[in-house]
Protein backbone atom coordinates (compact mmCIF):
# COMPACT_ATOMS: atom_id res chain seq x y z
CA UNK A 1 0.00 0.00 0.00
CA UNK A 2 1.53 3.36 -1.00
CA UNK A 3 2.01 5.91 1.76
CA UNK A 4 0.17 9.21 1.66
CA UNK A 5 3.41 10.88 0.63
CA UNK A 6 4.01 8.41 -2.20
CA UNK A 7 0.43 8.84 -3.39
CA UNK A 8 0.68 12.62 -3.50
CA UNK A 9 4.07 12.65 -5.22
CA UNK A 10 2.86 10.22 -7.87
CA UNK A 11 -0.21 12.29 -8.64
CA UNK A 12 1.82 15.50 -8.72
CA UNK A 13 4.19 13.94 -11.24
CA UNK A 14 1.36 12.78 -13.48
CA UNK A 15 -0.84 15.87 -13.21
CA UNK A 16 2.02 18.20 -14.12
CA UNK A 17 3.44 16.05 -16.92
CA UNK A 18 3.84 18.51 -19.82
CA UNK A 19 2.36 16.32 -22.54
CA UNK A 20 -0.42 14.84 -20.43
CA UNK A 21 -0.84 11.67 -18.41
CA UNK A 22 -1.05 9.25 -21.35
CA UNK A 23 2.18 10.55 -22.86
CA UNK A 24 3.93 10.40 -19.50
CA UNK A 25 2.88 6.79 -19.05
CA UNK A 26 3.90 5.90 -22.60
CA UNK A 27 7.33 7.38 -22.03
CA UNK A 28 7.50 5.54 -18.73
CA UNK A 29 6.74 2.25 -20.46
CA UNK A 30 9.93 2.68 -22.46
CA UNK A 31 11.82 3.08 -19.20
CA UNK A 32 10.42 -0.03 -17.53
CA UNK A 33 6.93 1.00 -16.50
CA UNK A 34 7.52 1.88 -12.85
CA UNK A 35 5.16 4.85 -13.04
CA UNK A 36 2.44 2.74 -14.61
CA UNK A 37 2.77 0.11 -11.90
CA UNK A 38 2.62 2.76 -9.21
CA UNK A 39 -0.52 4.23 -10.76
CA UNK A 40 -2.10 0.77 -10.85
CA UNK A 41 -1.38 0.33 -7.14
CA UNK A 42 -2.74 3.77 -6.28
CA UNK A 43 -5.75 4.83 -8.37
CA UNK A 44 -8.75 2.67 -9.13
CA UNK A 45 -9.86 1.85 -12.63
CA UNK A 46 -13.56 2.45 -12.58
CA UNK A 47 -15.49 2.15 -15.85
CA UNK A 48 -16.07 4.04 -17.98
CA UNK A 49 -12.78 5.75 -17.07
CA UNK A 50 -9.45 4.06 -16.46
CA UNK A 51 -7.19 5.30 -13.71
CA UNK A 52 -5.01 7.27 -16.12
CA UNK A 53 -8.06 9.00 -17.62
CA UNK A 54 -9.23 9.95 -14.15
CA UNK A 55 -5.88 11.52 -13.32
CA UNK A 56 -5.98 13.25 -16.69
CA UNK A 57 -9.15 15.09 -15.63
CA UNK A 58 -7.03 16.80 -12.98
CA UNK A 59 -4.11 17.32 -15.35
CA UNK A 60 -6.28 19.19 -17.82
CA UNK A 61 -7.85 21.32 -15.13
CA UNK A 62 -4.40 22.17 -13.73
CA UNK A 63 -3.06 23.40 -17.03
CA UNK A 64 -6.13 25.25 -18.23
CA UNK A 65 -6.80 26.88 -14.86
CA UNK A 66 -3.31 28.41 -14.82
CA UNK A 67 -3.50 29.22 -18.53
CA UNK A 68 -6.76 31.12 -18.03
CA UNK A 69 -5.29 33.17 -15.20
CA UNK A 70 -2.19 34.02 -17.21
CA UNK A 71 -4.30 35.02 -20.21
CA UNK A 72 -6.14 37.44 -17.97
CA UNK A 73 -3.09 38.83 -16.21
CA UNK A 74 -1.04 39.13 -19.40
CA UNK A 75 -3.89 40.02 -21.73
CA UNK A 76 -1.82 42.05 -24.19
CA UNK A 77 1.07 39.56 -24.19
CA UNK A 78 -1.46 36.84 -24.98
CA UNK A 79 -2.99 38.92 -27.75
CA UNK A 80 0.42 39.68 -29.24
CA UNK A 81 1.72 36.10 -29.21
CA UNK A 82 -1.54 34.49 -30.27
CA UNK A 83 -3.32 31.46 -28.85
CA UNK A 84 -0.91 28.71 -29.90
CA UNK A 85 2.32 30.48 -29.04
CA UNK A 86 0.97 31.59 -25.67
CA UNK A 87 -0.25 28.07 -24.92
CA UNK A 88 3.20 26.68 -25.73
CA UNK A 89 4.85 29.41 -23.70
CA UNK A 90 2.77 28.50 -20.64
CA UNK A 91 3.55 24.81 -21.14
CA UNK A 92 7.28 25.58 -21.04
CA UNK A 93 6.82 28.07 -18.25
CA UNK A 94 5.03 25.64 -15.93
CA UNK A 95 7.88 23.16 -16.31
CA UNK A 96 10.37 25.75 -15.07
CA UNK A 97 8.09 27.57 -12.64
CA UNK A 98 5.40 25.28 -11.26
CA UNK A 99 3.03 27.22 -8.98
CA UNK A 100 4.32 27.43 -5.44
CA UNK A 101 2.22 30.17 -3.88
CA UNK A 102 -1.19 29.81 -2.27
CA UNK A 103 -2.59 32.49 -4.58
CA UNK A 104 -3.04 31.53 -8.21
CA UNK A 105 -2.47 35.19 -9.08
CA UNK A 106 1.19 34.54 -8.21
CA UNK A 107 1.43 31.66 -10.69
CA UNK A 108 2.56 33.99 -13.47
CA UNK A 109 5.02 36.08 -11.46
CA UNK A 110 8.06 34.80 -13.38
CA UNK A 111 6.54 34.89 -16.86
CA UNK A 112 8.37 38.09 -17.90
CA UNK A 113 11.74 36.51 -17.04
CA UNK A 114 10.72 33.28 -18.76
CA UNK A 115 10.05 35.23 -21.95
CA UNK A 116 13.63 36.52 -22.13
CA UNK A 117 15.39 34.30 -24.60
CA UNK A 118 12.30 32.18 -25.19
CA UNK A 119 11.51 31.21 -28.75
CA UNK A 120 8.25 33.15 -28.59
CA UNK A 121 10.23 36.38 -28.37
CA UNK A 122 12.02 35.79 -31.67
CA UNK A 123 8.92 36.85 -33.58
CA UNK A 124 7.81 39.39 -30.97
CA UNK A 125 10.90 41.02 -29.44
CA UNK A 126 8.82 43.41 -27.33
CA UNK A 127 6.97 40.57 -25.56
CA UNK A 128 9.23 40.39 -22.49
CA UNK A 129 8.96 44.14 -21.91
CA UNK A 130 5.21 44.01 -22.47
CA UNK A 131 4.88 41.21 -19.91
CA UNK A 132 6.99 43.19 -17.41
CA UNK A 133 4.67 46.15 -17.86
CA UNK A 134 1.57 44.00 -17.37
CA UNK A 135 3.11 42.45 -14.25
CA UNK A 136 3.69 45.96 -12.89
CA UNK A 137 0.03 46.84 -13.51
CA UNK A 138 -1.05 43.68 -11.66
CA UNK A 139 1.30 44.32 -8.76
CA UNK A 140 0.19 47.93 -8.35
CA UNK A 141 -3.45 46.81 -8.27
CA UNK A 142 -3.25 45.18 -4.85
CA UNK A 143 -0.03 46.62 -3.42
CA UNK A 144 -0.15 47.90 0.14
CA UNK A 145 -1.82 51.20 0.85
CA UNK A 146 0.31 53.82 2.57
CA UNK A 147 -0.12 57.45 3.59
CA UNK A 148 1.47 59.78 1.06
CA UNK A 149 3.71 62.72 1.85
CA UNK A 150 1.75 65.97 1.79
CA UNK A 151 3.30 69.11 0.21
CA UNK A 152 2.71 71.09 3.40
CA UNK A 153 4.65 68.53 5.43
CA UNK A 154 7.55 68.74 3.00
CA UNK A 155 7.50 72.54 2.96
CA UNK A 156 7.81 72.57 6.73
CA UNK A 157 11.19 70.81 6.60
CA UNK A 158 14.03 73.35 7.02
CA UNK A 159 16.05 73.92 3.86
CA UNK A 160 19.33 72.90 5.47
CA UNK A 161 17.94 69.41 6.05
CA UNK A 162 17.01 68.81 2.39
CA UNK A 163 20.33 67.37 1.20
CA UNK A 164 20.03 64.61 3.78
CA UNK A 165 16.36 63.83 3.22
CA UNK A 166 15.58 60.26 2.24
CA UNK A 167 12.25 59.81 0.56
CA UNK A 168 10.48 56.49 0.05
CA UNK A 169 8.31 55.52 -2.90
CA UNK A 170 4.71 54.52 -2.32
CA UNK A 171 4.48 50.68 -2.17
CA UNK A 172 2.49 50.58 -5.41
CA UNK A 173 5.10 52.42 -7.51
CA UNK A 174 6.83 50.32 -10.16
CA UNK A 175 9.58 51.77 -12.40
CA UNK A 176 10.43 50.30 -15.78
CA UNK A 177 12.79 51.03 -18.63
CA UNK A 178 11.55 49.37 -21.82
CA UNK A 179 12.85 49.08 -25.35
CA UNK A 180 9.41 49.34 -26.93
CA UNK A 181 6.32 51.51 -26.35
CA UNK A 182 4.52 48.75 -24.49
CA UNK A 183 2.10 51.12 -22.77
CA UNK A 184 0.65 52.09 -26.15
CA UNK A 185 0.51 48.44 -27.20
CA UNK A 186 -1.42 47.48 -24.07
CA UNK A 187 -3.80 50.41 -24.63
CA UNK A 188 -4.39 49.15 -28.18
CA UNK A 189 -5.40 45.73 -26.83
CA UNK A 190 -7.57 47.31 -24.11
CA UNK A 191 -9.49 49.11 -26.87
CA UNK A 192 -10.16 45.77 -28.52
CA UNK A 193 -7.86 46.40 -31.45
CA UNK A 194 -5.35 43.95 -32.89
CA UNK A 195 -1.96 43.71 -31.20
CA UNK A 196 0.80 44.56 -33.67
CA UNK A 197 4.51 44.66 -32.85
CA UNK A 198 5.58 48.29 -32.59
CA UNK A 199 8.96 49.50 -33.81
CA UNK A 200 11.57 49.76 -31.07
CA UNK A 201 11.56 52.99 -29.07
CA UNK A 202 13.07 53.28 -25.62
CA UNK A 203 10.65 54.52 -22.95
CA UNK A 204 10.65 54.83 -19.18
CA UNK A 205 7.50 54.22 -17.20
CA UNK A 206 6.10 54.66 -13.75
CA UNK A 207 3.10 52.49 -12.79
CA UNK A 208 1.28 53.28 -9.58
CA UNK A 209 -2.05 53.16 -7.80
CA UNK A 210 -3.77 56.22 -6.43
CA UNK A 211 -6.69 55.36 -4.17
CA UNK A 212 -8.10 52.33 -6.01
CA UNK A 213 -7.12 53.14 -9.59
CA UNK A 214 -3.91 52.03 -11.35
CA UNK A 215 -2.20 54.64 -13.54
CA UNK A 216 0.94 54.82 -15.63
CA UNK A 217 2.98 57.72 -16.94
CA UNK A 218 6.04 57.99 -19.13
CA UNK A 219 9.15 59.49 -17.57
CA UNK A 220 12.23 61.07 -19.08
CA UNK A 221 15.55 59.38 -18.36
CA UNK A 222 16.51 61.96 -15.75
CA UNK A 223 13.27 61.49 -13.82
CA UNK A 224 13.66 57.71 -13.90
CA UNK A 225 17.24 57.98 -12.59
CA UNK A 226 16.03 60.17 -9.71
CA UNK A 227 13.19 57.82 -8.81
CA UNK A 228 15.46 54.79 -8.99
CA UNK A 229 17.86 56.56 -6.62
CA UNK A 230 14.98 57.16 -4.20
CA UNK A 231 14.04 53.51 -4.53
CA UNK A 232 17.61 52.59 -3.52
CA UNK A 233 17.30 54.77 -0.41
CA UNK A 234 19.57 57.60 -1.58
CA UNK A 235 19.58 61.02 0.10
CA UNK A 236 18.10 63.96 -1.79
CA UNK A 237 21.63 65.19 -2.55
CA UNK A 238 22.43 61.79 -4.06
CA UNK A 239 19.15 61.81 -5.96
CA UNK A 240 20.13 65.17 -7.49
CA UNK A 241 23.47 63.74 -8.51
CA UNK A 242 21.87 60.64 -10.03
CA UNK A 243 19.52 62.81 -12.05
CA UNK A 244 22.06 65.38 -13.14
CA UNK A 245 23.49 63.20 -15.92
CA UNK A 246 26.38 65.58 -16.61
CA UNK A 247 24.48 68.80 -16.11
CA UNK A 248 25.26 71.08 -13.18
CA UNK A 249 23.80 69.72 -9.96
CA UNK A 250 22.03 72.98 -9.14
CA UNK A 251 20.15 72.80 -12.44
CA UNK A 252 19.17 69.21 -11.66
CA UNK A 253 18.00 70.27 -8.21
CA UNK A 254 15.78 72.95 -9.70
CA UNK A 255 14.28 70.53 -12.20
CA UNK A 256 13.83 67.93 -9.51
CA UNK A 257 11.96 70.42 -7.35
CA UNK A 258 9.42 70.72 -10.14
CA UNK A 259 9.25 66.96 -10.60
CA UNK A 260 8.90 66.43 -6.87
CA UNK A 261 5.79 68.61 -6.79
CA UNK A 262 4.20 66.36 -9.37
CA UNK A 263 5.29 63.17 -7.60
CA UNK A 264 3.64 64.45 -4.45
CA UNK A 265 0.46 65.32 -6.31
CA UNK A 266 0.38 61.85 -7.87
CA UNK A 267 1.01 60.15 -4.54
CA UNK A 268 4.34 58.54 -5.50
CA UNK A 269 6.13 59.55 -2.29
CA UNK A 270 5.18 57.82 0.94
CA UNK A 271 4.84 59.63 4.21
CA UNK A 272 8.30 60.14 5.68
CA UNK A 273 9.82 57.67 8.05
CA UNK A 274 11.01 59.10 11.39
CA UNK A 275 14.53 59.55 9.98
CA UNK A 276 13.34 62.02 7.31
CA UNK B 1 -25.84 23.53 16.07
CA UNK B 2 -22.13 23.91 16.83
CA UNK B 3 -21.21 27.06 18.69
CA UNK B 4 -19.68 29.74 16.47
CA UNK B 5 -21.78 29.04 13.40
CA UNK B 6 -24.91 31.20 13.47
CA UNK B 7 -27.72 30.59 10.99
CA UNK B 8 -27.13 33.22 8.31
CA UNK B 9 -29.90 32.34 5.86
CA UNK B 10 -29.16 32.16 2.13
CA UNK B 11 -26.19 33.90 0.54
CA UNK B 12 -24.12 34.00 -2.60
CA UNK B 13 -20.43 34.00 -3.41
CA UNK B 14 -19.16 37.54 -3.91
CA UNK B 15 -17.21 37.71 -7.16
CA UNK B 16 -15.47 40.65 -8.91
CA UNK B 17 -18.05 41.07 -11.74
CA UNK B 18 -20.65 41.88 -9.07
CA UNK B 19 -18.61 44.26 -6.90
CA UNK B 20 -19.99 47.43 -8.46
CA UNK B 21 -23.58 46.18 -8.46
CA UNK B 22 -23.44 45.18 -4.80
CA UNK B 23 -21.86 48.47 -3.72
CA UNK B 24 -24.39 50.49 -5.71
CA UNK B 25 -27.59 48.60 -4.91
CA UNK B 26 -26.91 46.86 -1.56
CA UNK B 27 -29.14 43.92 -2.54
CA UNK B 28 -31.38 42.21 0.01
CA UNK B 29 -29.20 39.14 0.38
CA UNK B 30 -28.59 37.47 3.74
CA UNK B 31 -24.82 37.07 3.53
CA UNK B 32 -21.80 36.74 1.27
CA UNK B 33 -19.02 34.22 1.07
CA UNK B 34 -15.65 35.24 -0.39
CA UNK B 35 -12.63 33.25 -1.52
CA UNK B 36 -10.10 33.96 1.22
CA UNK B 37 -7.04 33.89 -1.04
CA UNK B 38 -8.37 36.75 -3.18
CA UNK B 39 -8.14 39.01 -0.15
CA UNK B 40 -4.83 37.88 1.35
CA UNK B 41 -3.22 40.86 -0.34
CA UNK B 42 -1.59 44.00 0.95
CA UNK B 43 -4.17 46.53 -0.24
CA UNK B 44 -6.13 47.89 -3.17
CA UNK B 45 -9.65 47.47 -4.45
CA UNK B 46 -10.38 43.88 -3.31
CA UNK B 47 -9.85 44.66 0.37
CA UNK B 48 -11.67 47.98 0.03
CA UNK B 49 -14.70 46.21 -1.45
CA UNK B 50 -14.63 43.48 1.18
CA UNK B 51 -14.54 45.96 4.05
CA UNK B 52 -17.44 47.93 2.62
CA UNK B 53 -19.50 44.79 2.06
CA UNK B 54 -18.65 43.50 5.51
CA UNK B 55 -19.97 46.71 7.04
CA UNK B 56 -23.47 45.75 5.87
CA UNK B 57 -23.49 41.94 5.55
CA UNK B 58 -22.21 38.86 7.36
CA UNK B 59 -19.22 37.45 5.47
CA UNK B 60 -17.71 33.97 5.51
CA UNK B 61 -14.08 33.36 4.47
CA UNK B 62 -13.91 30.29 2.25
CA UNK B 63 -10.41 29.12 1.38
CA UNK B 64 -9.07 26.93 -1.40
CA UNK B 65 -5.39 26.70 -0.45
CA UNK B 66 -5.18 25.43 3.11
CA UNK B 67 -4.20 22.02 1.69
CA UNK B 68 -5.09 20.37 4.94
CA UNK B 69 -4.33 16.89 3.60
CA UNK B 70 -0.93 17.57 2.06
CA UNK B 71 2.13 15.87 3.49
CA UNK B 72 3.90 19.23 3.15
CA UNK B 73 4.15 21.31 6.33
CA UNK B 74 1.27 23.72 6.91
CA UNK B 75 1.99 27.07 5.28
CA UNK B 76 2.69 29.39 8.22
CA UNK B 77 2.67 32.51 6.07
CA UNK B 78 -0.74 31.58 4.68
CA UNK B 79 -2.15 30.96 8.15
CA UNK B 80 -0.70 34.21 9.49
CA UNK B 81 -2.29 36.15 6.67
CA UNK B 82 -5.60 34.35 7.06
CA UNK B 83 -5.65 35.07 10.77
CA UNK B 84 -4.87 38.74 10.11
CA UNK B 85 -7.65 38.95 7.52
CA UNK B 86 -10.06 37.35 9.97
CA UNK B 87 -9.12 39.89 12.63
CA UNK B 88 -9.67 42.65 10.10
CA UNK B 89 -13.09 41.66 8.78
CA UNK B 90 -14.46 39.42 11.55
CA UNK B 91 -16.04 36.71 9.37
CA UNK B 92 -18.95 34.65 10.64
CA UNK B 93 -16.58 31.68 10.23
CA UNK B 94 -13.73 30.30 8.15
CA UNK B 95 -13.95 27.26 5.92
CA UNK B 96 -11.79 25.28 3.50
CA UNK B 97 -11.79 21.85 1.86
CA UNK B 98 -11.06 18.31 2.95
CA UNK B 99 -8.40 17.74 0.33
CA UNK B 100 -4.80 18.37 -0.63
CA UNK B 101 -3.70 20.88 -3.26
CA UNK B 102 -0.01 20.19 -3.74
CA UNK B 103 3.18 18.59 -2.51
CA UNK B 104 6.91 19.23 -2.57
CA UNK B 105 6.40 22.96 -2.15
CA UNK B 106 4.23 23.21 -5.26
CA UNK B 107 0.50 23.47 -5.84
CA UNK B 108 -1.82 22.46 -8.66
CA UNK B 109 -4.47 24.94 -7.47
CA UNK B 110 -7.02 22.16 -7.38
CA UNK B 111 -8.86 20.24 -4.69
CA UNK B 112 -7.50 16.70 -4.82
CA UNK B 113 -9.20 13.93 -2.87
CA UNK B 114 -7.44 12.02 -0.12
CA UNK B 115 -7.22 8.27 0.23
CA UNK B 116 -9.65 7.36 2.97
CA UNK B 117 -7.18 5.54 5.17
CA UNK B 118 -6.25 5.58 8.84
CA UNK B 119 -2.97 7.24 7.92
CA UNK B 120 -4.76 10.10 6.16
CA UNK B 121 -7.32 10.34 8.94
CA UNK B 122 -4.63 10.76 11.61
CA UNK B 123 -2.69 13.19 9.45
CA UNK B 124 -5.63 15.43 8.60
CA UNK B 125 -7.22 15.41 12.04
CA UNK B 126 -4.00 16.51 13.71
CA UNK B 127 -3.51 19.31 11.18
CA UNK B 128 -7.07 20.56 11.53
CA UNK B 129 -6.55 20.86 15.27
CA UNK B 130 -3.34 22.84 14.69
CA UNK B 131 -5.08 25.15 12.23
CA UNK B 132 -7.93 25.73 14.66
CA UNK B 133 -5.44 26.51 17.43
CA UNK B 134 -3.65 28.95 15.14
CA UNK B 135 -6.84 30.70 14.05
CA UNK B 136 -8.35 30.57 17.51
CA UNK B 137 -11.63 29.20 16.20
CA UNK B 138 -13.30 26.07 14.91
CA UNK B 139 -13.27 25.81 11.10
CA UNK B 140 -15.64 24.10 8.69
CA UNK B 141 -14.33 21.59 6.14
CA UNK B 142 -16.08 20.95 2.84
CA UNK B 143 -16.41 17.66 0.98
CA UNK B 144 -14.94 18.03 -2.52
CA UNK B 145 -16.05 16.79 -5.90
CA UNK B 146 -13.70 14.07 -7.05
CA UNK B 147 -12.87 12.29 -10.28
CA UNK B 148 -10.62 9.54 -8.96
CA UNK B 149 -10.63 7.12 -6.03
CA UNK B 150 -7.75 5.28 -4.41
CA UNK B 151 -7.14 1.54 -4.26
CA UNK B 152 -6.28 1.62 -0.58
CA UNK B 153 -9.27 3.59 0.71
CA UNK B 154 -10.62 1.55 3.59
CA UNK B 155 -13.38 3.98 4.52
CA UNK B 156 -16.19 5.51 2.53
CA UNK B 157 -15.88 9.24 1.85
CA UNK B 158 -18.74 10.02 4.23
CA UNK B 159 -17.25 7.94 7.04
CA UNK B 160 -13.91 9.65 6.53
CA UNK B 161 -15.54 13.08 6.60
CA UNK B 162 -17.45 12.24 9.76
CA UNK B 163 -14.36 10.80 11.44
CA UNK B 164 -12.25 13.89 10.66
CA UNK B 165 -14.97 16.18 12.02
CA UNK B 166 -15.22 14.10 15.18
CA UNK B 167 -11.50 13.66 15.83
CA UNK B 168 -10.59 17.26 15.01
CA UNK B 169 -13.75 18.72 16.52
CA UNK B 170 -14.41 20.77 13.40
CA UNK B 171 -17.58 21.59 11.51
CA UNK B 172 -18.75 20.30 8.14
CA UNK B 173 -19.64 22.43 5.16
CA UNK B 174 -21.73 20.00 3.15
CA UNK B 175 -21.53 20.76 -0.56
CA UNK B 176 -24.64 19.07 -1.89
CA UNK B 177 -23.59 19.42 -5.51
CA UNK B 178 -20.24 17.81 -4.68
CA UNK B 179 -22.02 14.87 -3.10
CA UNK B 180 -24.06 14.47 -6.27
CA UNK B 181 -21.07 14.84 -8.62
CA UNK B 182 -18.89 12.39 -6.68
CA UNK B 183 -21.77 9.93 -6.35
CA UNK B 184 -22.12 9.88 -10.13
CA UNK B 185 -18.37 9.68 -10.74
CA UNK B 186 -17.78 6.84 -8.29
CA UNK B 187 -21.10 5.04 -8.40
CA UNK B 188 -22.18 5.46 -4.81
CA UNK B 189 -25.56 6.40 -3.41
CA UNK B 190 -25.78 10.11 -2.54
CA UNK B 191 -28.68 9.44 -0.22
CA UNK B 192 -26.56 7.01 1.77
CA UNK B 193 -23.93 9.75 1.98
CA UNK B 194 -26.40 12.21 3.50
CA UNK B 195 -27.72 9.59 5.88
CA UNK B 196 -24.25 8.86 7.24
CA UNK B 197 -23.06 12.42 7.89
CA UNK B 198 -23.51 13.39 11.55
CA UNK B 199 -26.31 15.91 11.98
CA UNK B 200 -24.55 17.83 14.74
CA UNK B 201 -21.52 18.76 12.59
CA UNK B 202 -23.10 20.26 9.47
CA UNK B 203 -23.22 24.06 9.69
CA UNK B 204 -23.48 25.13 6.07
CA UNK B 205 -24.56 23.93 2.63
CA UNK B 206 -23.05 24.76 -0.73
CA UNK B 207 -25.07 24.60 -3.94
CA UNK B 208 -23.69 24.99 -7.46
CA UNK B 209 -24.12 23.84 -11.02
CA UNK B 210 -22.05 21.14 -12.66
CA UNK B 211 -21.44 20.06 -16.24
CA UNK B 212 -22.04 16.63 -17.71
CA UNK B 213 -19.15 15.19 -19.74
CA UNK B 214 -20.85 11.90 -20.44
CA UNK B 215 -18.33 9.70 -18.70
CA UNK B 216 -18.18 11.96 -15.66
CA UNK B 217 -19.62 15.10 -14.10
CA UNK B 218 -17.41 18.13 -13.50
CA UNK B 219 -17.96 20.57 -10.68
CA UNK B 220 -17.70 23.63 -12.89
CA UNK B 221 -19.86 26.19 -11.04
CA UNK B 222 -20.97 27.50 -14.41
CA UNK B 223 -24.62 26.43 -14.53
CA UNK B 224 -27.75 26.84 -12.46
CA UNK B 225 -28.24 24.22 -9.77
CA UNK B 226 -29.59 21.06 -11.41
CA UNK B 227 -32.99 19.66 -10.46
CA UNK B 228 -31.44 16.50 -9.04
CA UNK B 229 -29.26 18.59 -6.74
CA UNK B 230 -32.25 20.63 -5.58
CA UNK B 231 -33.90 17.36 -4.61
CA UNK B 232 -30.82 16.29 -2.68
CA UNK B 233 -30.66 19.71 -1.03
CA UNK B 234 -34.26 19.40 0.17
CA UNK B 235 -33.35 16.06 1.71
CA UNK B 236 -30.27 17.61 3.32
CA UNK B 237 -32.39 20.38 4.86
CA UNK B 238 -34.79 17.80 6.24
CA UNK B 239 -31.91 15.89 7.83
CA UNK B 240 -29.59 18.70 8.97
CA UNK B 241 -32.03 21.59 9.35
CA UNK B 242 -32.08 24.89 7.48
CA UNK B 243 -28.36 25.57 7.79
CA UNK B 244 -26.78 28.59 6.16
CA UNK B 245 -26.84 28.02 2.42
CA UNK B 246 -24.60 29.48 -0.26
CA UNK B 247 -24.94 29.57 -4.05
CA UNK B 248 -21.57 29.31 -5.83
CA UNK B 249 -21.25 30.53 -9.42
CA UNK B 250 -17.66 31.02 -10.59
CA UNK B 251 -17.64 30.68 -14.36
CA UNK B 252 -20.01 32.04 -17.01
CA UNK B 253 -21.09 34.29 -14.15
CA UNK B 254 -24.57 35.70 -14.81
CA UNK B 255 -25.97 39.08 -13.83
CA UNK B 256 -26.32 39.46 -10.09
CA UNK B 257 -30.11 39.35 -10.30
CA UNK B 258 -29.95 35.85 -11.80
CA UNK B 259 -27.67 34.71 -9.00
CA UNK B 260 -29.93 36.36 -6.47
CA UNK B 261 -32.92 34.52 -7.94
CA UNK B 262 -31.06 31.23 -7.45
CA UNK B 263 -30.51 32.15 -3.79
CA UNK B 264 -34.20 32.99 -3.36
CA UNK B 265 -35.08 29.64 -4.89
CA UNK B 266 -32.80 27.91 -2.41
CA UNK B 267 -34.60 29.69 0.42
CA UNK B 268 -37.95 28.50 -0.95
CA UNK B 269 -36.74 24.91 -1.28
CA UNK B 270 -35.41 25.01 2.28
CA UNK B 271 -38.63 26.49 3.59
CA UNK B 272 -40.71 23.83 1.83
CA UNK B 273 -38.38 21.07 3.03
CA UNK B 274 -38.68 22.22 6.63
CA UNK B 275 -42.44 21.74 6.42
CA UNK B 276 -42.46 18.59 4.31
CA UNK B 277 -43.18 15.02 5.24
CA UNK B 278 -39.88 13.86 6.82
CA UNK B 279 -39.99 10.59 4.84
CA UNK B 280 -39.60 12.54 1.63
CA UNK B 281 -40.37 11.39 -1.87
CA UNK B 282 -37.80 13.16 -4.02
CA UNK B 283 -35.41 10.35 -4.83
CA UNK B 284 -36.86 9.64 -8.27
CA UNK B 285 -35.14 12.41 -10.27
CA UNK B 286 -31.80 11.54 -8.72
CA UNK B 287 -32.15 7.82 -9.28
CA UNK B 288 -32.85 8.48 -12.95
CA UNK B 289 -29.56 10.34 -13.28
CA UNK B 290 -27.50 8.13 -11.06
CA UNK B 291 -25.26 5.61 -12.77
CA UNK B 292 -25.19 2.28 -10.97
Amino acid sequence: MPTLSETQRLLWQLITAPEGVAAALAADADRGGGLTAALRRTVRDHPPLAAAQRVDVYANMYFFRVLDVLKEEYAATHALLGEVAFHNLVTDYLLRHPPAHFSIREAGRHLPEALVGHGAVAAHPCAADLARYERALNDAFDAAAAPVLQPAALAAIPQERWPGLRFALHPSVRLLACGWPVDALRATVDRGEAAVDPPPAGIQLCVWRQDLTVFHRRLDAEELAALEAIERGASFAEVCLAASAGTPAENAAARLAGALARWLADGWIAEPTPSV
Amino acid sequence: MLAGFPALGTGVGLRPPHYAHVLETWPAIDWFEVISENFLVAGGRPLHVLERVRADYPVVLHGVSLSIGSVDPLDGDYLDRLRALAQRIEPAWISDHLCWTGVGGHTVHDLLPLPYTEEALDHVSERVRRVQDCLGRRIALENVSSYLAYCDSALSEWDFLAAVAERADCAILLDVNNVFVSAFNHGFDPWAYLAAVPTDRVVQFHLAGHSDHGTHLLDTHDHPVRDEVWALYAAAVRRFGAQSTLIEWDDQIPAFDRLHAEARHAAMVAEAACHADPVGDSTAPLAAHHRA
